[in-house]
């Protein structure tokens, strides 16, 4: 038993709440709009149309068009696409590698975990955008410097998770007596760490994401990121920005878009029922 | 005339329909004790959480208690929340786990001087001063809990519980995972809370215990009750045959177990020494261990008995000395049992599946350990159930099962019973014994208990603490 649970959510605390249900079914719909939206509407969305301007929404164009005239809705979709899929990669390559760490180190010790220890303070002790920026001037707009600058920051969570939970279910008397029944790594870490940590790594990788997700449109709205014209959701902020006293409803949307993100993120993990 | 502090009438306990305890009347004066007793199962801390208000979700009690002149019955939980404390203070089971982990012991104490108690900061850490130098806890103040010995652990609870001086006090198996030592140091301390005029309520399956604290005894079996009266009469001439029963239970009145011819030799430990903390726990220990032989070890708390089981099984390496292991004892021949059942398996996986990798490793049939189960009398939809779910003498008999699935030459058990009530204790030591004889398993048992040692084993060895 740990104390020192504080992401740790067991299915039972998690519940199937309302909350949850909510975040799930909002992240889900966002999802299925990310992958199918942008050939569903068929809809170019860089293509210009310099006679239709800042239009309301109408049969034509759903959510109007913006200061070039583009739609917005196919904006916004393929801008989630490109922040949703950039968030699942480098929350994918961050935990995979971070929890596999925070296993070795716990499991080997000595000096193996006190040069990953280190390895992961001295990430840490970086500001996370701090990185992603430095990474993002080596190679201005790419969003592979974007990617790699996330994952580098994402990781360290997972390791230091997985190290210090693994710690203390590795010394329990189960893994002893598995050991000695003669179980190798593969079922220790199947059986006895996978089933204790999961729940706590999966709303690492949500909350992950959502960091993932603000950090691309933060970088994009100060034009250190995703470059114009690729629609992006921080980049078109700063676009329609100058119209907000024409078309509020236009800068408003992607602004919805990135907070409902969010929002789903962070609620899909379940909200902890008091003790 | 002394009042009555706690009085309980006709109290039920409820999970649906099913009635799980009652009907149960007492009334207890200040100044006295009563104390309770049964097996595990029942329905002994029901009787305490329907006192308290805690019961858990599902379950729901009926009947009239009455708290120190006040109805408390009807009252919601958070009315009842109140009382903790200050009319009724609980002595919870295992009570080191029941501390906070990253506070000072001292801290914890004071804690509920001031918010429990209510009295104001100097006078609270005079009192809590106070509390640590009679419960001869000099020097533990500044400690955390995971530093403290079983025993100072249980005194710290202790004076968290009663800082504001209730007059009720209920002690959930207060001696339950000590040794000898500590458990007589809880019991004289126990025994002075109706002599300073308070009510002791003790849950406890040590017919020990009872004799210890006097008093009133009543015996639970399933949730009713089977006899109760004063406990000289109760103990010393027991009118129902359950009573009888665990009063037999009691390691000091079994008979001895039959010694058994002993096979071929298994292992051989030859002057092993074992340090920690620069003090040497164990010097030129010798041991020969041979088929079918049962083994004990005693000693007290501290004195290395589990390190010399991690030397024997090989996990450990000894400080000197050397464990010659022969060539009939394979890898995995060596098999051990754990004091706290639970903790042996992993706790998110159903039991079934926990055995089936077993069996699929070792190459063994499942028929063949589901044979193993039924042999200790586990009944196979049990294998559904999380560890969790499953009583400790239930799971103690499946993870011997689980030992034997791997075929072991060498069967290690470190305190394998210490947390199971008498009755289960017994049977399961005769299983294991049973184990040594019909397989040819060589046993080492570590307890505590020198009755158990001397009773059980073939052969008996005593560690002293090299402390005093």
């Amino acid at each position: 038993m740990s104390h020192t649970q504080i992401l740790a959510n067991t299915p039972q605390q998690r519940g199937l709440n309302f909350a949850r249900l909510l975040g799930l079914s909002l992240l889900t719909g966002l999802a299925l709009c990310a992958v199918m939206g942008p050939e569903l509407i068929g809809i170019d969305p860089a293509r210009q149309s310099l006679m239709h301007t800042l239009q309301s929404p109408s049969a034509a164009h759903w959510l109007g068009t913006d200061h070039l005239g583009r739609d917005m809705l196919a904006r916004l979709l393929s801008g989630a696409q490109l922040s949703l899929s950039l968030a699942a990669l480098s929350v994918f390559t961050a935990a995979v590698p971070g929890t596999l760490m925070g296993i070795l180190a716990s499991w080997r010790g000595g000096w193996t975990d006190r040069i990953l220890t280190l390895f992961a303070d001295a990430v840490l002790a970086l500001p996370g955008l701090l990185l992603v920026l430095m990474l993002a001037a080596i190679s201005p707009g790419s969003w592979w410097a974007l990617y790699a600058g996330l994952s580098l920051t994402l990781w360290v969570e997972y390791f230091r998770y997985t190290r210090q939970r693994s710690r203390v279910i590795l010394s329990e008397p189960s893994v002893e007596a598995s050991r000695l029944l003669g179980f190798g790594a593969v079922h220790i870490v199947k059986r006895h760490l996978l089933p204790e940590i999961g729940p706590g790594l999966l709303t690492i990788a949500a909350f992950g994401a959502a960091t993932a997700v603000t950090a691309v449109a933060a970088l994009g709205f100060v034009s250190v990121g995703i470059r114009p014209p690729t629609a992006e959701w921080g980049v078109m902020m700063t676009q329609l920005l100058p119209y907000w006293r024409e078309a509020p409803f236009l800068i408003l949307q992607p602004v919805l878009c990135l907070v409902l993100t969010v929002l789903a993120l962070h609620l899909s993990v379940g909200v902890r029922k008091p003790a | 005339m002394s009042q009555t502090t706690i009085s309980v009438e006709a109290l039920f306990v409820y999970a649906g329909t099913k009635q799980l305890l009652g009907p149960i009347n007492f009334r207890l004066m200040a100044g006295r004790t009563l104390v309770i007793m049964g097996e595990t199962g029942a329905g002994k801390s029901l009787l305490a959480q329907a006192i308290l208000g805690t019961l858990p979700d599902g379950l729901r009690s009926s009947g009239v208690i009455h708290l120190n002149g006040q109805r408390i019955d009807q009252l919601s939980p958070q009315e009842r929340s109140r009382f903790w404390g200050r009319e009724v203070a609980i002595l919870p089971q295992e009570p080191w786990r029941a501390l906070d982990p990253l506070m000072q012991a001292c801290a914890q104490v004071q804690e509920s001087h001031r918010f429990v108690a209510g009295l104001d900061k100097q006078t609270a850490s005079t009192a809590t001063a106070n509390d640590f130098s009679t419960l001869d806890l000099n020097g533990a103040e500044r400690r955390l809990p995971g530093a403290l010995s079983g025993g100072m652990a249980q005194r710290v609870a202790f004076a968290a519980a009663t800082a504001a001086s209730a007059p009720v006090l209920i002690a959930d198996e207060p001696t339950k995972g000590l040794d000898a030592e500590r458990r007589d140091k809880i019991i004289s301390l126990l025994a002075q809370w109706p002599n300073q005029g308070g009510a002791l309520v003790a849950i406890t399956h040590e017919a020990f215990v009872a004799r210890q604290l006097g008093g009133d005894i009543m015996v639970l079996k399933s949730g009713t009750l089977v006899e109760n009266g004063t406990s000289e009469e109760v103990l010393t001439n027991p009118r129902a045959s359950y009573t009888q029963q665990l009063l037999d239970a009691e390691p000091h009145s079994w008979s001895k177990q039959p010694a058994v011819k002993s096979g071929e030799l298994l292992l051989c430990a030859k002057n092993l020494c074992i340090w920690r903390n620069n003090t040497c726990l164990l010097k030129h220990f010798t041991l020969k261990l041979h088929a079918n032989e049962r083994i004990a070890i005693s000693g007290p708390s501290g004195v290395g008995k589990t390190s010399l089981l991690d030397v024997l099984a090989g996990i450990r390496s000894p400080d000197e000395g050397h464990v010659t292991r022969m060539r009939s004892v394979g890898h995995t021949g060596i098999q051990k049992l754990y004091q706290d059942p639970p903790a042996a398996f992993p706790d998110k996986v159903p039991l079934g599946k926990s055995l089936r990798d077993v069996a699929q490793l070792h190459g063994v049939e499942w028929s063949v350990v589901s044979g193993y189960l039924s042999e200790l009398g586990i009944h196979p939809s049990l294998m559904e159930r999380r560890p969790d779910a499953v009583s400790g003498g239930e799971l103690q008999r499946i993870s011997i099962a689980r030992a034997l699935t791997a075929k072991p030459a060498v069967l290690l058990a470190d305190e394998p019973t210490s947390r199971l009530d008498p009755i289960t204790q017994r049977e399961t030591l005769a299983m294991i014994a049973g184990i040594a004889k019909e397989r040819g398993v060589a046993v080492v048992l570590v307890t505590h208990d020198l009755d158990i040692a001397t009773k059980w084993a073939d052969h008996h060895y005593r560690l002293d603490s090299v402390l005093s």
